[in-house]
């Protein structure tokens, strides 16, 4: 099942009102929304009448508004990390010389040398 | 001499208006973006179509008359025909809401 993902990007303000009510019926209400309409030949028709005011991808997925909305949202720029239980054999490893593992505020940090920074190697 | 009731040219009762005939280069850009989104849009319709074998009057009437963006002449993309004005053409400007709506043909001859 294939949609079409209907955006307005211009506004129907001013058009005939046989073109607002396309927009209308697409449920177009403001610039930048976005519906969601399985291809049909009716909706196909429909676009045709609105095709200068709205961009138009084919999608294999109709989004809800919520997704829609989480596409928008940008990368906050950070993640929480959750702290391991400490364990006493990390203790122990370490009294034996064992770098590789080492305990730092009840956190257990394993190196695994995939990171780029001076402080990336060190994972939880 | 300065405010804004100060007697230039259009406020002292003659009829001068300072539109300029032509698009500059980046209307005429602009212009030709629209024209090449609105392909695409139907391009996009005619290959979604097309994987259901859906055939539809509307797009194929579009694809048979229109011409697309690159195969038009300048003259069709920045100017329209006009019965009244002089050598039939003027800016493409003049038509009313014409950065939302499609003019890509003329009368032939002209």
């Amino acid at each position: 099942m294939s949609y079409f993902r209907i955006t307005l990007t211009r506004s129907g303000i001013g058009m005939p009102k046989r073109t607002q009510g396309v927009l209308k019926a697409l449920g177009l209400r403001h610039r930048m929304a976005t519906v969601f309409y399985p291809v049909t030949p009716e909706v196909a028709g429909q676009i045709m009448r609105v095709k200068e005011l709205v961009s138009v991808q084919e999608v294999d997925k109709a989004l809800t508004k919520s997704e829609v909305r989480a596409e928008r949202r940008p990368d906050p720029g950070f993640y929480l990390e959750s702290a391991t239980p400490r364990s006493d054999e990390a203790v122990q490893d370490r009294g034996r010389g064992n770098d590789e593992i080492w305990k730092y505020g009840g956190f257990n940090m394993v190196r695994d040398g995939t990171g780029k920074g001076p402080m990336s190697q060190w994972s939880l | 001499m300065f405010g804004a009731f100060r007697p230039t040219n259009p406020l002292s009762g003659g009829l001068l208006w300072k539109i300029p005939w032509r698009l500059s280069k980046f209307q005429k850009a602009r212009q030709r973006k629209r024209l090449r989104a609105v392909d695409s849009l139907v391009a996009t319709l005619d290959t979604a179509l097309t994987k259901k074998n859906i055939t539809t009057k509307a797009v194929e009437r579009w694809k048979e008359e229109m011409p697309i963006e690159q195969e038009m002449v300048p003259k069709d993309k920045y100017t329209i025909f006009d019965r009244k004005e002089k050598k039939y053409r003027k800016s493409m400007r003049k038509l009313p809401k014409w950065t939302r709506v499609s003019q890509r043909v003329n009368p032939p001859g002209y």
